[in-house]
């Protein structure tokens, strides 16, 4: 840890160059300019690694509450996931105010707190409201206060709301903890296995079977509007790709062509897919309009082309080909271009999710024996590890690009993970019944 | 007594023989005289207004030359005789006038004769008059002045008598006061020798002190100078190791405010190196924080507030204690919050 | 509106499984069948099994001397014995077929030839690491290798059916080399 001072020129001059009286005479002029010599200038170039402490304190409660989680134990669940905060243990709280007149922001000060968040919960009726108010321990300041209510079924979601705001207040940025996951599970051994699609929250929570089959199932995608999911079933033997309308549960075959029909990756506008097929002699990338079905062939190769997937700005395609001889990532500027190579540290780069910023693509990396989650920084080509676990695949990005999905072995079985984007803090969720593969992150519905 | 008379003046007029009449007439004739003389003013007027030559003097445009010779020759002949005809006549009437004119004449002067002659009496009776009031005068005059003399010669000799006496006492009280001084000044001048003398000694004295002193001096001013630049020197580098002093007091202080800072900044998983957040902070001499302001914002809101929650996370700013190096570093300095990833 | 669209789709796939040709049977919904003797079992949500006819191919007799037919019955055997091997295993990340493989191929490949109404199904997987989706293509190469390899050596294009399963159907579960080895694999599934 290097620190960096930086002099200001007067000192210098001074140290150097001057004489008695000349000197006397300056350090008179210097007391009484004031305001207008130079000032004294600290860098800061780092700061702690750690995640931010908040306290989250555990709401006042009135009236009947559902079972469950408590509101502010979910919410500070959602913020350890997130990698930026650090909530302090209920067992550590001085005081539990519920409100900014028992706030003694000297407790919390001493306690290290930056942020403190109270509020109280009272049932009416079928709903629950909440009242919440986020301060700045510092400045005793309040930055963020609401009142809101949501059914007492939907406990939970009224939890993820209140951590979406306080993530935004002091982040700047939008919080995804409203999101949904889509992954599947396995279970069952040999010839009886059980492939289930699931759609939970963002913490593995309140998880719900969307798709039941003996064959495999993979690939979930998120349609942008997050009301539906494409994927891959093997249900009539063979990869064919479905489009599933979640609210109703209505499925729609979109490729069943001789071959492959795999991959599929929305259009930010949801108007097409990219979809991997092999109809015409070997896995290619192509483009589906939804609405006509009118298919384009984007790559042209006989490598292997598949895991097309758009960037961020929604012009150009990144996708995994073995042109070169081994799995690497490329892209195309407009679909169907020549497609420029992006990966080059390892001998194998396979299935990109780009982030939304345009900043990195992530993909799965192979170093030395160890597959982990890399990306590369689009700007400077410099490629940088997000995972290290060593078994881990099927990358994907939350809506704001702060934190990535994946799955990993651990202890002989599959389970999903979250990281950090820039491969900092893990937090694993909760293990669910047998093997979870294939995460997909939806995005941030208003 | 006159010169040009009047036409008007001169017709219609009887000589009258009475003195006081002819007086009268004659004051009459200065007064209308002179006012005549006073209201006009033009110089000079022709005495003849008749004569043909006076009236052809003004100017006249040119005759036209076409006017036939002979023409010319018989207006000048009819001129001619006509101009010799008026100019007859005008003698005549010339002639008449002048008898007129020296019958006048004569009896004017006879007038002014006996005027004169009574004047000339009068003249004299005044003046004997006078004669004898001027001698009358005169002789009073001397009398009064004979006096006046005789008293102011004895003013003079009475002036004089004191003045006299007056000098004598001069004369005597200088002769006193002359024999003072001379005694004064033998006593004076055998004390000038005696100090003389005296200041003699002394200056040879002193000549020989002033040269011992000034060898000393010389001596003492080589080394007072040399004490003086040791003694620059010192507070020279005196002030310049209270400069480093301050300085390096001022860079500890700085290392522990950044290593304290560093310890207290979370800054934002979304921080970027580019990001650079600077605030202006104002301590007091107790290393409390006095305000914090944000002059320049690294154009992210999180950043900015993980910069301000850091500095205002500090409770007390480790300061120095001398208050000369606090004011002049730490009372008010910037903070500039730039995250350089060493990964 | 959904209804349209999906049997627009259901046309344009029928066009293009015309237009891809129909030697496979993959295109085609649960409804249609191909030939009378391959059936769909089972549909709803599980793997559909085709049953291919049995029927031999045709070896036209002809007088063979008795110690002809026993070299050629022993041959046979052999051949037999071979065809046992229905599993083809591959190096990391290739679909290249190994050596040892060749001879047990080709008696498939023949026996393929002469059995032309045999269909088979070649299933290929890849081992677990590494992306799904390059696996499922991977497993789809291998697959495609053997089909080539099988018809070169007198197999019939329309007696061979491929699928890949990428890494979705491992033989073996666990990690590590060895177990990994055994999911790199085509298996031939005949009847």
């Amino acid at each position: 840890m290097r620190l960096v001072i930086l002099m200001t020129q007067t000192q210098v001059h001074k140290q150097f160059v001057l004489r008695p009286l000349m000197l006397v005479s300056l350090a008179l002029f210097m007391l009484a300019a004031g305001n207008a010599r130079a000032e004294l200038l600290i860098r800061i170039t780092e700061g702690v690694d750690s995640a931010i402490p908040i306290a989250v304190v555990p709401f006042a409660e009135s009236g009947t509450m559902p079972q469950g989680d408590k509101i502010s134990s979910i919410i500070r669940s959602d913020l350890t996931m997130s990698g930026e905060f650090n909530p302090l243990a209920p067992g550590k709280m001085l005081s539990l105010p519920s409100s900014r007149s028992d706030v003694y922001f000297r407790d919390w000060r001493m306690l290290g707190q930056r942020y403190l968040l109270v509020g109280e919960l009272t049932r009416k009726g079928e709903r629950l409201e909440a009242r919440y108010e986020l301060f700045d321990i510092n400045r005793e300041a309040r930055i963020l206060g609401e009142t809101t209510t949501a059914p007492v079924s939907s406990a939970r979601s009224l939890a993820h709301h209140i951590s979406d705001k306080i993530y935004e207040a002091i982040t700047g940025e939008p919080g995804a903890f409203s999101t949904k996951l889509a992954y599947v599970t396995v279970m069952g051994q040999g010839d009886n296995m059980r492939y289930r699609l699931q759609v939970s929250d963002v913490d593995g929570k309140r998880a719900k079977v969307r798709l039941e089959s003996d064959e495999p199932i993979l690939s979930p995608a998120w349609s942008p509007d997050g009301k539906k999911l494409a994927y891959v079933s093997f249900e009539t033997s063979k990869p064919v790709i479905f489009v599933h309308e979640l609210a109703t549960g209505e499925r729609q075959k979109l490729a069943d062509f001789r071959g492959l029909n795999s991959a599929p990756a929305w259009s930010p506008d949801g108007k097409s897919l990219l979809m991997t097929l092999s109809r015409d002699g070997n896995a290619e990338v192509y483009k589906m309009e939804l609405a006509s079905g009118d298919l384009t062939r984007l790559t042209d190769h006989w490598a292997i082309d598949t895991s097309g997937a758009w960037d961020h700005a929604g012009r150009g395609v990144f996708f995994t080909s073995d042109r070169s001889g081994g799995p690497q990532i490329y892209h195309m500027e407009r679909p169907g271009s020549e497609a420029r190579r992006i990966t080059f540290g390892s001998r194998y780069n396979a299935r990109p999710r780009p982030g939304p910023k345009g900043d990195y693509v992530y993909y799965v990396h192979q170093r030395n024996n160890d597959f982990v989650i890399a990306r590369t920084n689009l700007n400077t080509g410099e490629e940088s590890l997000v995972t290290r676990t060593g078994s881990d695949e099927s990358p994907s990005l939350s809506p704001n690009g702060r934190l990535l999905i994946y799955a990993t072995e651990r202890d002989g079985t599959s389970v999903l993970t979250v990281v950090s984007a820039d491969g900092g803090e893990t937090y694993s969720l909760p293990a669910a019944e047998g093997e979870v593969r294939d995460p997909a992150w939806g995005p941030i519905v208003r | 007594m006159t010169g040009n008379e009047r036409e008007t003046i001169s017709t219609g007029k009887a000589p009258w023989k009475s003195p006081v009449a002819v007086s009268v007439l004659l004051h009459l004739l200065i007064a209308i005289v002179a006012l005549a003389g006073w209201s006009w003013s033009e110089p000079m007027q022709e005495p003849e207004p008749n004569s043909i030559s006076a009236r052809l003097v003004s100017p006249e445009p040119e005759p036209s030359p076409v006017i036939n010779e002979q023409e010319q020759a018989r207006d000048r002949e009819q001129q001619k005789a006509e101009a010799e005809r008026q100019q007859a006549e005008a003698e005549r009437k010339q002639q008449e006038e002048q008898a007129r004119e020296e019958a006048e004449r004569r009896a004017q002067e006879e007038a002014r004769k006996r005027e004169e002659e009574r004047k000339r009496q009068e003249a004299q009776a005044r003046e004997r008059a006078e004669q004898k009031a001027r001698e009358e005068a005169a002789r009073k005059k001397a009398e009064a002045e004979a006096k006046e003399r005789e008293r102011q010669r004895l003013l003079e000799e009475e002036r004089r008598r004191q003045e006299e006496a007056k000098r004598k006492a001069e004369e005597e009280r200088r002769k006193a006061e002359e024999e003072k001084r001379r005694q004064e000044e033998a006593e004076r001048q055998r004390r000038e020798e005696e100090a003389r003398k005296e200041a003699e000694r002394k200056r040879l004295e002193a000549e020989r002190r002033l040269r011992e002193e000034q060898l000393q001096a010389l001596a003492d001013e080589a080394r007072q100078e040399q004490e003086a630049e040791q003694r620059r020197q010192r507070e020279a580098a005196a002030a310049r190791a209270r400069e480093a002093q301050m300085l390096s007091e001022s860079q500890k202080y700085q290392s522990l405010i950044r290593e304290r800072l560093t310890q207290a900044w979370y800054p934002p998983s979304s921080a970027t190196e580019d990001m650079t957040a600077r605030l202006q902070i104002a301590l007091l001499p107790t290393g409390e924080l006095a305000s914090v302001k944000l002059v320049n914002s690294s154009g992210n809101t999180a950043f900015d507030n993980s910069a301000l929650g850091a500095v205002r996370a500090l409770n007390r700013y480790p300061v120095p204690e001398n208050r000369d190096t606090f004011e002049r570093y730490f009372r008010q300095f910037t903070i500039e919050f730039n995250p350089q990833r060493l990964r | 509106m959904k209804l349209s669209m999906s049997s627009k789709i259901f046309a344009m796939l029928l066009a293009a499984g015309l237009v891809a040709g129909c030697s496979s049977t993959g295109e085609m919904t649960d409804e249609e069948n191909r030939g009378s003797d391959v059936e769909a079992i089972n549909q709803e949500g599980g793997a559909t099994v085709y049953e291919g006819g049995t029927e031999q191919g045709g070896i036209s007799s002809s007088s063979m001397s008795e110690a002809e037919r026993q070299a050629e019955q022993s041959q046979q055997s052999a051949q037999d014995a071979l065809r046992d091997v229905t599993t083809f295993y591959f190096d990391f990340d290739t679909s290249e077929i190994k050596p040892e493989a060749r001879d047990v191929l080709v008696a498939h490949a023949r026996y393929l030839a002469e059995n032309p109404r045999q269909q088979v199904r070649l299933e290929g997987h890849a081992d677990e690491r590494g992306s799904k989706e390059y696996n499922l293509a991977l497993g789809e190469r291998r697959a495609n290798a053997v089909e080539q390899f099988l018809i070169i050596n007198g197999a019939s294009r329309g007696q061979i059916e491929t699928v890949s399963y990428g890494e979705e159907k491992p033989a073996v579960r666990g990690s590590g080399e060895s177990v990994w080895a055994q999911n790199r694999r085509v298996e031939l599934i005949f009847d």
